[in-house]
């Protein structure tokens, strides 16, 4: 701007962090920790009756509010070359999320997408790319929807993992995997036993099946196979978006600042500028 | 962007042509109120009511078919899993109709899969009511108008967009590489190979072009605040608004009523 001959500028930066921002992000997060309190403590000890409405009710609610603080809060904040990548990330998150689903393997690989975008664009990034997916993706399976929350976690903690460094380090990344599928799995067992009756298809369905004929709680069942099939689900899923993060072109992946700031992939010294073309070593 | 205001495509269309078609919002308050109703009274009674309701609105709307093609795709799987699990595998059971080895098939295990198999399918077909009938573009617009950020509607627009190209691309992409000699063998890892083949050529091809759509995007001044033109009809009338008011606090007031007691107890059961 201070450049006499230039009138004005073809592009601006994406609004930055407010107070206001922070503060509605802090709340999302926060409202996704009071439900799951709230899940936790409510937990029926004998499940007999059926469906109850103020547990499901809660956990929607509860949930539902925390999408709309981050939604609110983190969304205009993205750069134009994030938001441009997040329908992307939700178009794999389906495509191969419904290949594997057919598959009796107890891994989802439903959110290659959104770990991917943590890797490239931060945990806010993830965290929002997580939530979208889980609301585009409920177009075609609605009963997605009340897992929102657990896609927001594992999308923010893959941009931490990022952030950390530990993308570079690849011996530690399956590790972030593990750590991000427990508190995935941890999020989302209660919501499955609230909304669904601990009902879930495929392998996991087996696994929770084998641990009732063992005569465990349905709480219980259900947790050991959400864990079970996360822990297992994200060490793949992280390895995997590293792999096709270090398989993009430099000059795809130098353009997110947050790349850029934190030297998020192992190689070359990422610099700001003139990096185009130059091939980043295949995974 | 600001821009000035044309006398019509920038406002909901409230003339003539607009009664008798449903503004989107109007069916996006009627799904949710619907599933406010299921989750807030736990009756199959209830939910018989909401499903039948909803797959008459579905008729009207012409997309029956459809609708029952999507949500059997989501429901019958879910059915035959809640019976494989809770039919005969419920240590809570008591009243037992048959043994097999390990399992128990008990009336109150079936009763409780068919419970959340029938109250699921009605919120399935809700939801799927209104995602097959909804005009996206149009959506997208009603919601910015009202303060939704801009960028919520051009990722739901964007995603639904591109999920419709993508199998037809992995086509493409198998074709080619099976043109330069690829040959699926057998086993996990000839399939991973294969997969991976085919995974990674539509990964770099669908990033780059994020990049060049992301340039486009700033070009066009997406990152700009300010009010939007919109040239897309939104059908609208005062009966519509009056209608989505009346719900919208309805099922604020019914949520409120199931949940503050339910918060109220668990405080009130730890003091």
């Amino acid at each position: 701007m201070s450049h006499p001959l230039t009138s004005h500028p073809l592009t601006v930066d994406a609004p930055g962090r407010s107070p206001l921002r922070i503060t509605l992000t802090v709340l999302g997060a926060l409202a996704v920790v009071a439900t799951y309190a709230f899940l936790i403590v409510s937990q029926p000890a004998d499940v007999v009756n059926g469906p109850t409405a103020a547990s499901a009710l809660v956990a929607l609610t509860g949930y539902g509010l925390a999408m709309v603080f981050l939604f609110v809060g983190i969304l205009p904040t993205l750069p134009t070359t994030t938001l441009a990548l997040i329908p992307v990330a939700l178009v794999l998150n389906i495509v191969l999320g419904q290949f594997v689903g057919t598959t009796l393997v107890p891994i989802y690989l439903d959110s290659i997408g959104t770990v991917l975008v943590g890797f490239l664009a931060g945990p806010a990034a993830g965290a929002a790319t997580g939530l979208l997916s889980t609301l585009v993706w409920s177009f075609f399976n609605p009963t997605v929807l009340p897992f929102a929350a657990g896609a927001a976690a594992i999308g923010a903690l893959a941009g931490l993992t990022a952030r950390l460094g530990l993308v570079r380090r690849f011996y530690v990344l399956p590790l972030a995997g593990i750590v991000t599928g427990l508190i995935a799995a941890l999020i989302a067992a209660p919501v499955a036993v609230a909304v669904f009756g601990g009902t879930a298809t495929g392998a996991t369905g087996a696994v929770i099946a084998v641990f009732r004929a063992a005569g465990d709680s349905l709480a219980d069942s259900v947790t050991k196979g959400a864990i079970i099939s996360d822990l297992s689900d994200k060490l793949v899923t992280f390895v995997v978006a590293a792999a096709l993060a270090y398989a993009l072109p430099r000059r795809s992946t130098q353009r997110f600042p947050f790349v850029r700031k934190h030297r998020v992939l192992a190689g070359a010294k990422s610099t700001a500028r003139g990096t185009d073309g130059e091939a980043a070593p295949a995974a | 962007m600001t821009l000035p205001q044309p006398p019509g495509p920038d406002r909901p269309d409230d003339g003539p042509a607009a009664h008798g078609r449903l503004n989107p919002l109007t069916g996006l308050v009627l799904a949710g109120a619907a599933v406010v109703v299921c989750l807030a009274w736990a009756s199959w009674a209830v939910w018989l009511a909401v499903l039948g309701a909803a797959l008459a609105a579905a008729s009207r709307g012409r997309i029956l078919s459809r609708v029952a093609a999507a949500a059997s795709v989501v429901v019958v799987p879910f059915a035959l899993w809640a019976l494989a699990i809770h039919g005969l595998f419920f240590p809570e059971g008591r009243t037992v109709l048959a043994e097999l080895g390990p399992a128990r098939v008990t009336t109150e295990g079936l009763v409780y899969a068919a419970l959340f198999v029938l109250r699921t399918a009605t919120l399935v077909v809700v939801m799927l009511a209104f995602s097959l009938w909804v005009d996206v573009a149009t959506l997208r617009v009603a919601l910015v108008r009202r303060g939704v950020p801009a960028q919520l509607g051009y990722v739901l627009a964007s995603a639904l967009g591109l999920a419709a190209h993508v199998s037809a691309r992995l086509v493409r992409i198998r074709e080619a590489q099976e043109a330069r000699g690829l040959v699926v063998r057998r086993g996990i890892v000839g399939r991973v190979v294969a997969a991976r083949l085919q995974v990674v050529p539509l990964v770099l091809q669908l990033v780059d072009e994020a990049g060049e759509r992301a340039t486009a995007l700033e070009a066009r001044g997406s990152s700009l605040r300010g009010r939007r033109t919109f040239y897309v009809e939104e059908p609208d009338s005062r009966l519509q608004r009056s209608a989505r008011w009346f719900l919208a606090v309805a099922s604020l007031a019914v949520v409120a009523s199931v949940v503050v007691p339910a918060i109220l107890g668990i405080f009130g059961s730890a003091g």
